[in-house]
């Protein structure tokens, strides 16, 4: 049952993180979170008892799908309450999928206040909304109108023959998204640096590049919006008129939907005709000429479907048949595909400081990595091999030690081939929070510090979601308004700083706002009502503070202040758990907050401690640690039906005998003999029984393979210094095994009693 | 890969052409069996295995091969024949597969390794139908060399990543 209950909750935590990043418009978002909608769907079909999840997910599928339709409006609040949904499904999965009917009530008022009702499925009128929010039917806010594209048709039954042009058109795609993502950061810069007209040329050829190769693929759409906003640039150019903030919103838009329509392109090429969407662009045609003309616009027009709807989608359609059957009738396909690079490069990014650099295959340098890493182990075998140490020669250990050195040396390098800066990930929070301040109305600096920290590459992408929903929590809850601030006698412009620097072992990135903080006594009422900590706990405020992370903590009614869209901070701890990281967070009341977020230097090596139980070897990861001890038997208590537990520090541990789990023959079977490493995932402190300690000590973390990667309790393997695999312990999936076997263990010894 | 198999075996009246070529081939129990050489990437001696928990019994556990941690499965394990010691004439074939996403290399324990040998299209016929599904799905064919008859091995179906859904639930 456990085990079931956490298929469907890792789901339903994925779709928590989804639905934090949906801005109103961004259709891929909504697009990955419907996929997987229907791989919840698909599972809990699969499971007995979660017949209410189904119900539940499916309900959630078909409102989602309205709103993609653009059936029902896709505002801030529709994906605020579907965020809500979310977490009721969450509350039902925690209890194993059982019939929950205030969870249940809950879910069904927010469908119904998204506009969706359950089983009866029309979209509904009105209908009493218990949180205090606009109703459904209120004109979105005017940046989602912005950014929100014009209903997007599926392409039916076209016909695509797309095997000709595919090289070209997914050069086309790559190339798009890196001009998209440089208009970006341009536009950025030019808000520090407003007139600086590198940049304006900058974003000028970028818009310039794709017209051109748009135009060449015939993609008539994405052309005609690149044209129109090449136009307006031009003017600015040439001076003809202000690069103003107009300006700025309105380029930033276009970079928006054209990385959409850019998107569906890819998604063509990828899956097939069936995935082809129509974006219709005429509103955003005649948004740019209104800016060029100097029509100071108030609000966009609200999003209507498209009026060139019909025609549109044939057209669109033929447009995409042709280019990607143009290959062949082009004149010069050569030509332009020699002019692409060419332009690419002119475009390419400008502010930012260009190093020497090449771009290396990345399994190469996992390759060089792990031919390191054995070299590494090979040299310390030679150098422990009993006939070599014997010879005691001192020119010998002079040369070990430097070659000692050089290896070491190598390794870091190596290692360091793998980091990148931080830089691109902060910079996406600089549009973050200029959206934000927008939307909520207040004025919030984001100050940056440390972007040039290097981060494994691996962990830049999963950072990025964690970080979004923290500056989202602390510019909508932390920072108050500006006449809110006034009257406290702060400056009317609130700030959010967001720090990256390294500290010993570790990346340390931290979110800080000058807001109100958290509020305590709140914190540790609600805490109290959900029974996470009970009256005659002595919790520091800092520990109540830290409270918000526990999963489920900001349900039901939610906690306004600390939480986002009532999704729970519990996803950020998670997704940083599953990097090997810590967060915390510690706020003063009328000053402000501070989140950190402790990562690991890289995924690729992790700091364990290596345990004996019997012969076998395994790494138990340090940061899960928090002490050893031998216990002593007055410590020692069986819970009866539990199992057994220990008393540490006056908190019952209960204990985990690793050789059961793993099936090995131990040293010792009495913990009092033996040693228990305490540990801690997830809240949960538990005592592992382990025969030995054998040290500390750095290892490369290596994947067992795509045939064993989702063996329970394992998190992968690592090379020892004698050439055998150890294997690294995996605590969250490890608990999730104790936790099934001890319920099955305390049946067994309910019969033996 | 699967899929060119799965064509073999349904157009599998005359000769089996299409998997003629070159075959490793190696003793388990009293049976010789043949897996093809383009699937082979490396021969080694047996050597120490980390045994990995929570895993269908055949998979012994993983080898270092050269700093990659690579997963090995007892043949005769997975074929349903009964366990023998390890001699000095045990070793472990290592062959690549495609999996979903890259190659995966998994090494297979095996009693001893024979020869390789040219295998022509007339000397392979179609799997023998025992009734049993599980048994003949790791059979392409069965060659017959000078009165031997060797069984030919699908290395794909062997590594196979459907049938590791079931890890999941053990």
């Amino acid at each position: 049952m456990a085990e079931v209950a956490r298929g469907l909750s890792e789901y339903l935590d994925d779709m928590a993180l989804n639905i934090l990043m949906v801005e109103p418009g961004d259709l891929s978002v909504v697009g990955a979170l419907l996929e997987l909608t229907e791989q919840l769907v698909a599972e809990a079909g699969k499971q007995e008892g979660q017949g209410m999840i189904l119900a539940m997910a499916k309900s959630f599928n078909a409102a989602l799908q309205k709103i993609i339709m653009g059936e029902l409006p896709d505002s801030a609040e529709n994906f605020d309450r579907l965020g809500q949904c979310v977490v009721q499904m969450q509350e039902v999965a925690r209890k194993g999928g059982e019939a929950d009917e205030a969870a249940n009530r809950l879910f069904r008022e927010n469908m119904t206040a998204v506009g969706f009702e359950v089983e009866v499925q029309t979209a509904a009128a009105e209908a009493p909304e218990p949180v205090s929010v606009p109703s459904p039917a209120a004109p979105p806010p005017p940046v989602a109108a912005v950014s929100a594209p014009a209903k997007a048709e599926k392409g039916a039954a076209v016909d695509l023959d797309f095997l000709q042009d595919k090289d070209l058109l997914a050069g086309f795609v790559a190339e798009s998204f890196e001009h998209l993502e440089s208009i970006e950061v341009n536009i950025l810069d030019l808000e520090q640096d407003p007139g600086n007209s590198d940049i304006i040329n900058n974003i000028f050829r970028t818009f310039h590049t794709i017209k051109g190769v748009s135009g060449f693929l015939n993609l008539k759409k994405i052309n005609e919006l690149a044209h129109i906003t090449e136009n307006l640039l031009d003017d600015v150019r040439n001076g003809k008129r202000e690069m103003d903030s107009d300006v700025i919103d309105v380029v930033l838009s276009v970079g928006d939907y054209l990385r959409e329509m850019v998107q569906n392109v890819k998604d063509v090429l990828e899956k097939g005709p069936d995935a082809y969407r129509d974006y219709g662009i005429s509103q955003f045609v005649e948004r740019v000429k209104a800016v060029q003309s100097g029509q100071v616009e108030v609000a966009a027009p609200a999003v209507q479907p498209d009026d060139e709807d019909e025609e549109g989608l044939a057209e669109s359609v033929a447009d995409v048949s042709q280019a990607l059957s143009s290959r062949g009738a082009s004149p010069a396909p050569a030509q332009a595909a020699a002019s692409a690079p060419a332009a690419a490069r002119a475009a390419g990014p400008a502010r930012s400081r260009i190093g020497e650099s090449i771009k290396v295959d990345i399994d190469k340098l996992d390759g060089l990595v792990n031919a390191v890493g054995e070299l590494v182990i090979m040299q310390s075998l030679v150098r422990q091999n009993p006939l070599v140490a014997r010879l005691a020669d001192p020119k010998l250990n002079r040369d070990f030690s430097q070659l000692g050195r050089i290896t070491t040396e190598l390794q870091r390098t190596a290692m360091a081939m793998r980091m990148v800066p931080i830089r691109q990930t902060f910079q996406k929070m600089t549009r973050l929070v200029r959206d934000l301040s927008k939307k909520t109305g207040k004025t919030v600096d984001l100050i940056m510090v440390g972007e040039e920290t290097e981060v494994d590459r691996n962990m830049v992408d999963s950072i990025y979601d964690p970080l979004v929903h923290m500056i989202r929590n602390s510019v909508d809850h932390g920072v108050q308004s500006p006449d809110a601030r006034e009257k406290v006698g702060k400056p009317r412009t609130g700030s959010v700083y967001l720090r990256a620097y390294q500290k010993g072992g570790n990346i340390v990135i931290e979110i800080e706002d000058d807001g109100e903080g958290l509020n305590t006594p709140k914190i540790r009422k609600k805490a109290l009502e959900r029974g996470l900590i009970s009256e005659g706990d002595n919790l520091s405020d800092h520990e109540i503070q830290n409270l918000v992370f526990l999963p489920g903590f900001s349900t039901a009614d939610k906690i306004t202040d600390v939480s986002g869209r009532g999704v729970g901070m519990d996803v950020v701890k998670k997704a940083v758990e599953k990097l090997r990281g810590k967060v915390d967070v510690s706020s003063e009341a009328g000053k402000g907050s501070i989140f950190t977020i402790r990562l690991p230097l890289t995924l690729a090596i992790i700091d364990g401690i290596i345990v004996r139980i019997g012969m076998e070897r395994y790494i138990i990861p340090t940061i899960a640690i928090q002490e050893s001890i031998r216990p002593k038997r007055e410590e020692y208590n069986t819970v009866y039906g539990k199992g057994e537990a220990l008393m540490i520090r006056d908190r019952l541990v209960p204990i985990i005998r690793l050789y059961e789990i793993f099936g090995v023959e131990p040293t010792h079977t009495d913990p009092c003999e033996g040693l228990v490493v305490v540990v801690e995932n997830e809240g949960v402190q538990r005592a592992l029984m382990v025969d030995e300690l054998l040290g500390k000590q750095e290892v490369v973390i290596k994947s067992l393979g795509g045939y064993l990667k989702d063996t329970k309790g394992v998190a992968g393997g690592t090379i020892l210094g004698d050439g055998r695999v150890g294997l690294i312990l995996d605590l969250a999936s490890l608990l999730a095994i104790e936790r099934g076997s001890a319920e099955a263990a305390s049946n067994e010894e309910g019969d033996m009693f | 890969m699967q899929a060119a198999a799965e064509e073999v075996r349904s157009d599998s009246v005359g000769g089996l052409h299409e998997l003629e070529g070159k075959y490793l081939t190696f003793a388990l129990g009293k049976e010789e069996y043949g897996i093809g050489i383009l699937k082979v990437r490396e021969i080694i001696g047996l050597m120490e295995i980390t045994a990995v928990p929570h895993t269908p019994s055949y998979i012994k556990g993983v080898i270092n091969l050269r700093g990659r941690v690579i997963p090995v499965l007892d043949l005769r394990l997975k074929f349903g024949m009964a366990t023998e010691e390890y001699t000095e004439r045990t070793c472990i074939i290592v062959v690549e597969v495609q999996g979903e996403s890259s190659a995966i290399q998994v090494g297979m324990l095996v009693d001893s390794v024979s020869e390789v040998l040219n295998v022509s299209g007339q000397e392979i016929e179609p799997p023998p139908a025992f009734g049993g599904s599980t048994e003949t799905a790791f059979i392409l064919g069965m060659a017959k060399i000078k009165g031997d008859v060797k069984i030919l091995l699908d290395a794909d179906r062997i590594i196979g990543t459907g049938e590791l859904a079931g890890f999941d639930t053990m």
